[in-house]
């Protein structure tokens, strides 16, 4: 099965799951306080509704969110509402992954591959290799 | 969550997509009467799926921008090719064929299931019509590159996308109706 194939089976057998936002979404006035002032690691999907690869994306990130939730947050914005918010981090399009250690930006991930495998190594690998360079 | 009540049915359409648009435009001009008033609203889907949840409880904002929805006054929702013929159903100058949808004969509704697949091809194909951030489907990928390739040759400068899982994000910058759409209800919903 590839990517696209899981992606688009992984979406209609989670529906449940995607009904109810499981990943918090954050605005540009919480952004601050959530993602910039929180310490550790946190990831920020940037996103539209109208996209079908975050569609994709959702039920294996909501999956992945569940994986790392003792060491990691992941947050959810909205570039169709936070234009300004995107802008300011160069989004070019959706969805990408942006990975925050102690409020600075240390990797970035755009068009993951919809499984989990690929979106676990997105959203993990820059903080191991964070650690790695300050071990 | 208990819906808000409404009169009238409502279609809901995606306003990322420029194919949905144009329909949306086309159903909102056809369902005004002479006198203003309308047999059907049309709604853009937005970006608010606990303002979608008070339209109807059931309501995900992600099926709704995969498939058209048509938002029924008695609670009730129709997707899809269900859902063109409602609206069909609503519309002056449709309604007269429309009742073709719900005939059956030996318990199968021929013109509804052509509706049916006729829907799913052009939902399939909205891609090739301007809906960069409706996905690219399998089958039409070589005609979405050739497509792709032929719009840059003319339009002047490449269209590079990083990933095949990725939209650009020209998708998110929306272009209003000509004709202003039904006024979004402010939902109760804190």
């Amino acid at each position: 099965m590839d990517n696209e194939t899981l992606g688009r089976s992984s979406r209609k057998t989670s529906m449940e799951s995607l009904s109810r936002d499981k990943i918090q979404t954050v605005t540009s006035g919480t952004f601050t306080q959530l993602v910039l002032e929180a310490e550790g690691p946190i990831a920020v999907e940037f996103m539209s509704y109208g996209c079908a690869h975050c569609r994709a994306i959702e039920p294996v990130l909501e999956q992945v969110a569940e994986m790392v939730k003792t060491q990691e947050k992941i947050f959810r914005v909205n570039i169709a509402v936070e234009q300004e918010l995107a802008g300011s981090y160069q989004i070019q399009g959706t969805p990408s992954l942006i990975m925050f250690l102690d409020g600075n930006e240390v990797g970035r991930v755009e068009g993951p591959s919809p499984t989990v495998s690929s979106v676990l190594t997105a959203v993990t690998q820059p903080f191991e290799s964070g650690a790695e360079a300050n071990g | 969550m208990t819906p808000q009540k409404q009169a009238k049915p409502i279609l809901l359409f995606n306003d990322e997509c420029t194919v949905c648009r144009h329909i949306a435009h086309w159903v909102q001009r056809s369902a005004q009467s002479k006198s203003g008033e309308t047999s059907i609203l049309v709604q853009p889907i937005g970006d608010d799926p606990g303002r979608l949840r008070s339209l109807n409880p059931n309501l995900d904002i992600w099926d709704a921008y995969e498939t058209i929805h048509v938002l029924m006054p008695d609670g009730s929702m129709k997707l899809g090719g269900e859902a063109v013929a409602e609206t069909l159903r609503n519309l002056p100058n449709t309604k007269w064929f429309a009742w073709s949808f719900a005939t059956t004969i030996f318990g199968f509704r021929p013109f509804q299931v052509m509706l049916n697949v006729a829907y799913a091809i052009l939902a399939d194909v909205r891609p090739l019509f301007g809906c960069e951030s409706c996905g690219k489907p399998r089958v039409l990928r070589p005609i979405h590159w050739v497509t792709k390739w032929a719009r840059n040759l003319f339009a002047g400068a490449p269209h590079k996308s990083p990933s095949p899982h990725f939209s650009l994000s020209s998708a998110a910058r929306r272009r209003p109706l000509a004709v202003s759409v039904a006024p979004v209800p402010q939902s109760s919903h804190s």
